[in-house]
C-alpha cells in the first residue's frame, strides 16, 4: 500500500519540472525498488512488524460474526473455528477424522434436532481440526442447542484439541464451553474498511468516534494480523437471500 | 433433589410472588466495603434495625407480612464487596459483561440502547446492589426504606423506582398480566391453577439442581456457599408508550374496515361477541382494535387465551387462562393463536418450534409491576406532550441469563427464529420493530393471513442490569469476606 501511495505521487509529480523534478521522481522510483528487494522485505516483515507490534500493542479481535440488531435480509450466521490438534502427527490427524467418520449418524441427528444449521463441514489444515458452519440467529442458543442434543460428538472432537479437556464434557461445562468455542472462533474481517477501525477502537476501549483516515487500515490490519493470524475475509458471500434453514425447508415441503 | 431442598436458603421473590400492591427498587453504590458487609449479615437476620430478607418456606403463608425485602447484586457489587478474583471469575459471561453490555443481544438499540438509558443505568460500574421492597402502601415502603439506608450503611442510594398494580393484574396497554408462571413442585401453590405446560424442575430458576435439559447443568458459582441456590434476574425498566399503542389500533382498525377480508376476520354481526364491559356493544372499528389487540398478545386484554377462545373474550362456558398448548393442529384456537402473537412467541409451550430441542427451556419466572398512573384511553382526547411516564418495572429471572432470558430475547422476541412463518419479524408488543420494516400476521381460515404493517416501538428500555440473587447462605458468606 504505502507503495501505491508513492507511485500516485510520482504520477502526480510530472508536473514538477527542472533538475529537482528529476530528482524527486528518482528517488521515488528508488523507494519504489527497494521495497521490492529481498533485503528490505526481510527486514519490514521479520525485524519492522515484530518491533512495531511490541511498540503498539494491538489487542487480539473477538471471533465470530459482527453483532447486530435487525436482522435485515439475512439471519445466516458463520462459525469458522480453528482448533490446533494436540498430536500434530499423521496420527493425530486420523485420529481427528475417525472422531468425525465414527459420530456421522449423530451429526445428522444433532443437524436435524438443533433445525438452526445449513450446513456444517470439518476440514484439516495443517494441525488445525476447523469446523466451518453456516448457522441462523445467536451463536450461544446454536451451541447451547447442540450441546443438548449431540455434546458426546463436541467432546469426542474437542478433547482432541489442546486445551480442550478443561472444557469437556459439554454438558457439565455449558458456559465455559461455549466460552472456549466462541474463543477459537475466527475474526471476520469486515469487508467495510470502517468496521475494522471501529472494531480495533472498541476491543482497545477507545471512546467515541474514531478517525476514519484510511491510510491507517494497512497498518491497522497488519498489526491485527500479527496477533490474530488466522482470520476470516468478510462474513461470508450469498448467491441467493440469507433465509433461515427452515425458511428453505418449509418452501421445499421438506418439513421444519 | 428435594430432599436437600432447604427452602428457608432462598430469597423468597424467586419461586413465588408476594402478590404486594407496591414495590420500591433502590439502586445502590457500595460506598464502604466493611460498613456494607455488617449491613448485610445483620439483613439476614433483620438485627440492629436492618430489615430482614424475606425468605422462602415452601408453605401458605398463614398470615403475608406486611412487607418483604430481597436483594440483588450486580457483579460490580460482588466485586466492590470483596470477592475473590477466582471466585469472580467462576460467573457466567453475560452476567460479567452485565446487560449493558449484552444489548444487542437483547434488542437494545436506537432509542433503547444503554448510552440513553436513564441514571444510574447508563453508568454500570457504579450501580452495585439493587434492593426491593414490597409493601401495600408507601409509608411502609417509606419505612422500610429508612430502616434499610436512612443511616451509616456503607451505601450510597443512586436512584428510586416505585411500582403499583393501578388496578389489580392489569398492565399498561391495558392487558391482565401475571397469570401463567413456572411452576414448582417444592412449592404450595402448584397445585393452584391447572397447566398443560410440564412442572418447571427447580433448576428453571436455582443453581444447583436439574435443569429443563436432561443431564445438562449450569455452572454453581464458587465456592459454593455463594453460589448454590442462587439466581439470576434481569431487571428491566421498560417504558410503554400507551397513546402511541392505542393510536396504533385505532389507525390499523381502520385500515381493516377496508379490508377485502375483514368479513373472515370479524364476521358481520360478531362484534356482539366482542364485549369489553358489561352491556357495552361495541362499533365495527371498536371491536376490531380488539381483535388486533389480542391477536398481537395471544390473549383478549382480560387474559382469556385466543388458543381456546379466538373468537371471543367472554366465552360460554369460561375457558382456563393456563392449560392451553399450541400441539393440536385441526384445533381452531391452535390455528388462531398468530404465531407470532407475544406470549406465543415467548413461551412456545410445546408447540412446533424450529429449535426441537428448546420446547420449555427458555422459560422465565416474571415479576414486574406497572409504573406511572393508570391511561384510560379516550380517543377524542389528543395527544397530551405532557403525557406522565409509564411502564413496567420488570424481573426476568432465571438460572441461566444466557439460556434463557438472552436466548429467548435474541431469537424468538426478536427475529423470530423459532417459526420460519415469522422469521424475520420482531416480537409486535415488546420487539425492536421500525414502522418502516415492521409486520405482524393476522391467521384466517381460509389461509393466507392479513399482513399489519407500520408498528412502531411501543417498548423502550430506559434501564436495567443483570443482578445475582444469592442465597441466605451467599449473603451471609459476603457479609464475612475480609480483606
Amino acid at each position: 500500500m504505502a507503495r501505491n501511495g508513492t507511485k500516485n505521487k510520482a504520477a502526480g509529480g510530472t508536473s514538477r519540472k527542472g533538475w529537482f523534478g528529476w530528482l524527486g521522481d528518482k528517488l521515488d522510483q528508488l523507494v519504489d525498488w527497494l521495497a521490492t528487494t529481498p533485503l528490505f522485505a526481510f527486514i519490514a516483515r521479520r525485524i519492522l512488524v515484530p518491533y512495531w507490534a511490541s511498540r503498539t500493542p494491538v489487542k487480539r479481535l473477538e471471533g465470530g460474526p459482527r453483532p447486530s440488531v435487525q436482522p435485515g435480509d439475512n439471519v445466516q450466521r458463520m462459525m469458522n473455528l480453528v482448533m490446533p490438534l494436540k498430536d500434530k502427527s499423521a496420527v493425530g490427524r486420523a485420529l481427528a477424522a475417525l472422531a468425525i467418520a465414527q459420530n456421522k449418524d449423530e451429526i445428522y441427528a444433532g443437524l436435524d434436532n438443533v433445525g438452526t444449521v445449513h450446513f456444517a463441514r470439518f476440514v484439516i489444515v495443517d494441525d488445525n481440526i476447523c469446523m466451518f458452519s453456516v448457522y441462523d440467529g445467536d451463536f450461544s442458543n446454536y451451541i447451547r442447542d447442540f450441546i443438548v442434543t449431540i455434546g458426546s460428538v463436541f467432546d469426542a472432537v474437542v478433547g482432541l484439541v489442546e486445551g480442550g479437556e478443561s472444557v469437556i464434557p459439554s454438558a457439565e461445562n455449558v458456559e465455559k464451553f461455549i466460552d472456549w468455542v466462541h474463543d477459537h472462533d475466527i475474526y471476520q474481517v469486515s469487508d467495510v474498511a470502517t468496521d475494522i477501525l471501529r472494531d480495533q477502537e472498541e476491543a482497545n476501549g477507545d471512546a467515541g468516534p474514531g478517525n476514519d483516515d484510511l491510510r491507517l487500515l494497512p497498518r491497522k490490519l497488519i498489526l491485527q494480523l500479527h496477533v490474530n493470524p488466522n482470520v476470516s475475509l468478510g462474513s461470508g458471500y450469498r448467491a441467493y437471500p440469507g433465509y433461515s434453514a427452515a425458511q428453505v425447508r418449509q418452501q421445499f415441503g421438506v418439513g421444519w | 433433589m428435594s430432599e436437600k431442598f432447604d427452602p428457608a436458603d432462598v430469597q423468597g421473590n424467586i419461586l413465588r410472588g408476594y402478590r404486594k400492591p407496591r414495590v420500591r427498587y433502590l439502586m445502590l453504590e457500595i460506598s464502604d466495603r466493611a460498613t456494607a458487609r455488617r449491613w448485610l449479615t445483620a439483613a439476614t437476620s433483620g438485627t440492629g434495625g436492618v430489615p430482614q430478607i424475606t425468605t422462602e418456606s415452601g408453605q401458605r403463608w398463614e398470615t403475608k407480612p406486611d412487607t418483604c425485602f430481597n436483594i440483588g447484586l450486580t457483579f460490580e457489587g460482588l466485586r466492590a464487596l470483596g470477592t475473590s478474583a477466582a471466585s469472580l471469575a467462576t460467573f457466567p459471561t453475560e452476567f460479567v459483561q452485565g446487560m449493558n453490555k449484552r444489548a444487542i443481544k437483547l434488542g437494545d438499540a436506537g432509542p433503547s440502547a444503554p448510552e440513553n438509558w436513564d441514571q444510574p443505568f447508563n453508568a454500570p460500574a457504579r450501580l452495585h446492589l439493587i434492593a426491593s421492597i414490597y409493601a401495600d402502601d408507601v409509608p411502609q415502603l417509606d419505612r422500610v426504606q429508612h430502616d434499610a439506608v436512612g443511616g451509616q450503611q456503607g451505601l450510597k442510594l443512586l436512584d428510586v423506582r416505585d411500582g403499583w398494580c393501578f388496578d389489580g393484574d392489569y398492565v399498561h396497554f391495558n392487558y391482565q398480566d401475571n397469570i401463567s408462571q413456572p411452576k414448582f413442585a417444592e412449592i404450595h401453590d402448584r397445585d393452584s391453577y391447572a397447566d398443560s405446560q410440564p412442572m418447571a424442575p427447580l433448576g428453571t430458576v436455582l443453581l444447583g439442581y436439574p435443569t429443563n435439559f436432561e443431564g445438562l447443568k449450569w455452572r454453581i458459582p464458587e465456592p459454593e456457599p455463594l453460589g448454590y441456590n442462587g439466581s439470576f434476574n434481569a431487571f428491566r425498566v421498560l417504558e410503554q408508550d400507551v397513546v402511541g399503542f392505542e393510536e396504533y389500533l385505532t389507525a390499523a382498525a381502520t385500515e381493516l374496515l377496508d379490508h377485502p377480508k375483514v368479513n373472515e376476520l370479524l364476521p358481520p354481526g360478531a362484534e356482539a361477541n366482542i364485549q369489553v364491559k358489561e352491556g357495552q356493544r361495541l362499533s365495527r372499528r371498536d371491536a376490531l382494535r380488539e381483535v388486533i389487540a389480542a391477536a398481537m398478545c395471544g390473549r383478549w386484554r382480560n387474559g382469556v387465551p385466543l388458543a381456546l377462545s379466538p373468537d371471543t373474550p367472554n366465552p360460554s362456558p369460561d375457558v382456563s387462562r393456563t392449560k392451553f398448548d399450541y400441539t393440536n393442529f385441526d384445533d381452531d384456537g391452535a390455528a388462531r393463536c398468530p404465531y407470532g402473537a407475544h406470549i406465543r412467541r415467548c413461551n412456545p409451550r410445546g408447540g412446533q418450534i424450529v429449535q426441537r430441542v428448546a420446547n420449555h427451556s427458555r422459560r422465565l419466572v416474571r415479576r414486574g409491576m406497572p409504573y406511572g398512573p393508570a391511561y384510560v384511553h379516550d380517543p377524542a382526547k389528543p395527544r397530551d406532550p405532557n403525557e406522565p411516564k409509564r411502564g413496567l418495572l420488570g424481573n426476568f429471572i432465571g438460572a441461566n441469563l444466557g439460556a434463557q432470558f438472552e436466548a429467548m430475547s435474541c431469537d424468538w422476541l426478536n427475529l423470530g427464529l423459532q417459526d420460519p412463518r415469522i422469521t424475520g419479524s420482531n416480537d409486535p408488543l415488546l420487539g425492536a420493530n421500525e414502522p418502516e420494516t415492521s409486520w405482524f400476521d393476522l391467521p384466517l381460515k381460509s389461509g393466507a393471513p392479513i399482513r399489519l404493517r407500520g408498528l412502531p416501538r411501543f417498548v423502550t428500555t430506559r434501564g436495567g442490569a443483570y443482578t445475582f440473587l444469592p442465597s441466605m447462605a451467599a449473603i451471609r458468606y459476603l457479609g464475612s469476606l475480609t480483606d
